[in-house]
């Protein structure tokens, strides 16, 4: 099946042994210590929670840094990768949790791309494309357009794309965030396929169930670090979460309600549609009061972002009215709805939250260009800017040598709790948090909850948009789920479970798939 | 250095009179005995060791200071301030030694240069110390490829560049040189107001061209007094320049154009433009038998320049080198002290972010592209209202391109694009002389051309080595920190305390790793 070893002869030597491998990043230690071994020819599980450094270790691995310490072995030889190109020559390859594909070009074309000197671009090409796909049962057809693809197919041809240059071990990123239940298992299907011709999956998750149930071998890493690595028939997902986390996360859970009779932002069926025509925001209609956070759930790309581009000014409605304080906002720019005191959490902070390059004190200014205390008439208030840049770094716990230092040269988490406490300044009325706490570490995480539980006892209105399922719940006065764009369904956070809405967000309704969803607007909040 | 006793009992303030005194009297009393420079090398030196001796005395309040404290600032600040503050003290003294007499001029650079060595130490961060130090490298490693060229075609280099620097001093070129930069300056600032925003302005030839042509045009059939008409050809000069880079800022954002394409073809348009109207059935003249212009503009038009008799020329420096020096600080005050400046600087580091922020991208986009235009439109004055005063066949042309080059050189930075246009014209003018001494001129070419490539490609490398760097040492930093302030500040919210210092120690435990790598 695979090589084995030279000298031993008896056991394979490991697909792939990382050894010691430390990776530092600035404000944050991503990897240190850590050991994995992974045998040729299994599906090896590596799961942690979002920021334990679980992408940073496969981007080592995948050669797209270098580690500070620590050695890679693949098949018992070490191995120095310089670049990704180096790893694919001894046989790995990575997909990515976003995809890497051109729309306007075909199957054939994307999966041709860059490896031309494999099988060159025709007939001989074509013909390993369609090879391959038979192979691994991956159901290709080479000469589709990319476009007409489905997010399982896309997945698909990224496999295919790394087969095509030759890996025979393949890592995935978080496969399954952007996939729907039936796709999840289609693509559980295909990994089982490509385990039995031999090749060694790396699978990354964070999702226990799923890892328990395709996994051979599963190694836990938690702040950075391996924590063990077990055998899935003998754990449990209960096990397992409690050594990803190591006992007891900060939870994420609001105390008395702060909800108030008063509308602060109200969004009537409103409607955002693709450059195509395509309703990507489809009749939202919802109240956002006083005190008060309504979550968003969905899976990803189901109209989450282009809902809040829409409430930002950010992105023209079709049709539809948003209202902020009962004052018609329809239509106005990003500068003026943030000037009448709306803030806004972004959910990319280095692309929308951010100017890296420049120092903290400017980026308080960002966003609040024309306000007090940073501006004055046309004219930047330095010393104004700098002062509260201070301000924020001691009362948001942003660690930091000082306010002078680029916004690149601090952490996620810090990152965000400066964006955080920017965009709390001023006294907004209402917030629009988009992943507040993405990437970032439990300990900025626990802070940035209680900075939005302080804003809403202090009356903000907040809308959160998150796809933690467990912050959703905790944070939340009231969740709705999105599907395709529209609310499907409202659900009381105190009652319902992660499970009930996960089923919510697949279309199945919030009471599962045996229970007829009768209409999708159908209304159960709160089940009784 | 016995001094620092003596410091610490005096109040602050008495500390940069005593360097100042100490490095103007050293200075002052050695030029008697030796050569004026030697003198005030080794006064600014002294100067500066009293003041880095003094400093851990009197930094404690100094954040500027402590911040860049570390590897970086043994090994790169300090050096970098010492050669700064004796280059500045020398160059000062030997531009005052062309009007004053010689012991005045080296007190004066000596006090200076001290004065620099304590300015320097104390507000030199890291970062700007790195640019400094890019810079030197880019220079040396250029001068060390012309040497080479040099050296291949058989050609003595140090004979050239003692050549060279001797007749790039003369006053008459000098004052050449400061005419040119003057050009040069305003052609680099309307390039680099469009790389501030990551738009490259190539039109700006082509913008100036048109600009100077159609000012020329009134000036020559408009007679205004004084003020007045050289207000109104400013103004002509500028709304040009402005609705020329306009069209490719309007193509730019409401089509998508690039406007890389669309400048160069309007510098392709303005030419065929400047053609059809520079002919005597139209606007032109007959200016000398083989020359045709716009017709020569009234005195009251000119600007008159400025006798150059302190540097001992009898040429006249362009009277328009203020209006160069005006748009330098303009550049500078709207780039860093406005709200509009900060948009463009916003937009030009992140589109994303900047839109996210409320910016309206598009319109900075325009803007951006038709202030570039208006500050090009000023490139062709100095030289028309200040010494040609008609648009004739002659006029220069490609100014605007070498403007590219002196805004790379100088990092967009308005201080630096001066440095950059001073240094570009020495090369030229002081490669004049080269061809009487039978050595190819063009040997000035391939200096600009190979500063450009080291300083983009020294200063880029620099650039980011040095922010990983700060990264690297502000991680480590935090690193060792954080034990202790990640337990207090997790300490709040309910949950396993356990857990919370088992967590703690993590950073806190890397960190000693990180200093162990050091």
């Amino acid at each position: 099946m695979s090589s084995t070893s030279s000298g031993g002869g008896t056991t394979p030597s490991p697909a792939v042994e990382l050894h010691g491998i430390t990776k530092r990043f600035p404000g944050v230690v991503a990897n240190h210590d850590i050991d994995i071994t992974v045998a040729p020819g299994t599906v090896h599980a590596i799961v942690g929670e979002n920021g334990a450094g679980k992408s940073t270790l496969m981007k080592t691995l995948y050669g797209m840094h270098r580690p500070d310490e620590g050695h890679v072995y693949v098949k018992g030889r070490e191995v120095r990768f310089h670049s990704p190109s180096d790893a694919i020559k001894h046989g790995i390859g990575m997909v990515h949790q976003h995809f890497m594909l051109a729309d306007n070009l075909t199957v054939l074309e994307n999966v041709v791309l860059g490896a031309e000197r494999r099988f060159g671009i025709g007939k001989r090409a074509r013909a390993r494309v369609r090879e391959l796909s038979e192979q691994y049962g991956l159901g290709i057809d080479p000469d589709r357009l990319m476009e007409e693809l489905g997010v399982g197919d896309r997945q698909r041809v990224e496999i295919l794309k790394v087969l095509y240059r030759g890996a025979e071990t393949i890592i995935l990123d978080e496969p399954t965030a952007v996939l729907v239940p039936q796709e999840v298992d289609e693509l559980f299907d295909n990994l089982r396929g490509l385990k039995r011709e031999g090749l060694t999956v790396i699978f990354i998750s964070h999702k226990l169930d799923e890892v328990l149930s395709v996994a051979d071998e599963i190694t836990v890493i938690r702040r950075g670090t391996t924590v063990d690595t077990v055998d899935p028939a003998a754990t449990t997902a209960r096990d397992l979460a409690t050594m990803m986390v190591g006992g007891e996360l900060p939870v994420p859970e609001l105390r008395e309600s702060t909800v108030t009779d008063h509308v602060v932002l109200s969004l009537e069926a409103v409607t955002v549609r693709a450059p195509g025509g395509r309703a990507v925001v489809d009749g939202v209609s919802a109240d956002i009061h006083r005190g008060e956070i309504v979550g968003i759930a969905g899976v990803e790309g189901n109209g989450q972002s282009e809902l809040i581009e829409a409430v930002m000014g950010m992105r023209p409605l079709a049709s539809g009215r948003v209202r902020l304080e009962g004052r018609d906002v329809t239509g106005w720019s990003t500068l003026r709805l943030r000037e009448a005191g709306v803030g806004y959490i972004p959910e990319d902070r280095h692309r929308h939250g951010v100017l890296l390059e420049s120092p903290l004190w400017e980026n308080r200014i960002l966003g609040h260009q024309t306000k007090p205390p940073s501006v004055r008439g046309p004219w930047i208030d330095r010393s104004g800017a700098r002062a509260d840049a201070a301000r924020i770094v001691s009362e948001y716990d942003v660690r930091t040598p000082g306010i002078d230092v680029i916004a690149d040269a601090l952490s996620g988490g810090n990152q965000q709790k400066f964006i955080i406490g920017r965009e709390m300044s001023g006294a907004p009325r209402f917030l629009v948090a988009a992943h507040p706490t993405r990437g970032v570490d439990v300990g900025a995480q626990a802070a940035i909850w209680e900075q939005l539980r302080d804003a809403r006892a202090a009356g903000l209105a907040v809308l959160l948009v998150s796809a933690d399922l467990d912050e959703l719940i905790g944070m939340s006065d009231r969740i709705h789920v999105i599907l395709r764009g529209r609310l499907v369904a409202q659900a009381d956070p105190t009652t319902v479970t992660p499970e009930q809405l996960g089923s919510a967000m697949t279309g199945a309704g919030l009471d599962g798939p045996k229970e007829g969803d009768t209409g999708a607007d159908d209304e159960n909040g709160g089940r009784a | 250095m016995s001094d620092a006793p003596v410091d610490r009992v005096l109040s602050g303030p008495a500390r940069p009179v005593l360097a100042v005194v100490l490095g103007a009297g050293l200075t002052f009393g050695l030029d008697l005995v030796l050569l004026w420079w030697a003198a005030l090398m080794i006064g600014v030196v002294a100067a500066f060791a009293f003041v880095f001796a003094t400093d851990r005395f009197a930094s404690a309040d100094g954040d500027a200071f402590e911040r860049d404290r570390g590897v970086l600032h043994g090994v790169l600040v300090v050096p970098t301030a010492l050669v700064l503050s004796v280059a500045g003290g020398l160059l000062a003294a030997w531009l005052l030694d062309l009007s004053l007499i010689e012991p005045v001029a080296a007190l004066m650079g000596g006090a200076l240069g001290s004065l620099l060595a304590l300015l320097l130490l104390r507000r030199l961060s890291g970062m700007l110390a790195l640019s400094f130090a890019a810079v030197f490298a880019a220079g040396a490693i250029a001068i060390a490829v012309t040497a080479l060229v040099l050296l291949a075609s058989g050609i003595d280099p140090l004979h050239t560049f003692a050549r060279m620097l001797e007749y790039g001093t003369r006053p008459d070129s000098m004052v050449q040189i400061i005419n040119d930069s003057t050009t040069y300056y305003l052609a680099a600032v309307a390039v680099a107001i469009g790389f501030q925003m990551k738009l490259f302005n190539i039109g700006v030839d082509g913008q100036y061209r048109l600009a100077a042509l159609m000012a020329a045009t009134v000036g020559g059939y408009l007679v205004l007094p004084p003020v007045i008409s050289q207000i109104v050809l400013v103004l002509t000069a500028v709304v040009v320049g402005g609705f020329w880079a306009g069209i490719a800022g309007y193509l730019k954002v409401t089509r998508g154009v690039s406007e890389v394409i669309s400048t160069i073809m309007l510098n392709a348009i303005a030419t065929g433009i400047t053609a059809y109207l520079l002919s005597t059935d139209r606007i032109a003249v007959e200016i000398s038998t083989n020359n045709i212009g716009t017709p020569p503009m009234p005195e009251s038009a000119w600007v008159p320049g400025i006798p150059a008799s302190f540097l001992g020329s009898d040429e006249r420096i362009f009277g328009f080198v203020f209006l160069a020096v005006a748009v330098g600080v303009a550049y500078w005050v709207m780039l860093n002290r406005t709200r509009f400046g900060f948009e463009l600087r916003a937009t030009g580091q992140s589109k994303t972010a900047a839109e996210a922020s409320g910016v309206n991208v598009r319109k900075m986009v325009f803007l951006a592209m038709v202030f570039s235009g208006v500050v090009a439109g000023l490139v062709g004055l100095p030289q028309l209202l200040g010494h040609s005063h008609h648009y004739a066949l002659d006029f220069p042309t490609g100014i605007g391109f070498t403007g590219i080059a002196i805004a790379l050189l100088g990092r967009n930075h308005p201080v630096g694009v001066a440095f950059a246009a001073l240094f570009w014209s020495f090369l030229t003018q002081a490669s004049g002389i080269l061809p009487f001494d039978s050595i190819p001129q063009e040997i000035a070419v391939i200096a600009q051309a190979t500063i450009v490539l080291t300083v983009v490609v020294v200063y880029e490398v620099v650039h980011r080595w040095g922010r990983r760097y700060q990264q690297q040492q502000i991680g480590r930093q935090l690193g060792t920190v954080a034990g202790p302030g990640a337990e207090s500040a997790q300490a709040p919210p309910e949950g396993g305390t356990d857990e919370r210092g088992r967590d703690a120690t993590v950073p806190a435990a890397d960190g000693e790793h990180g200093g162990e790598a050091r």
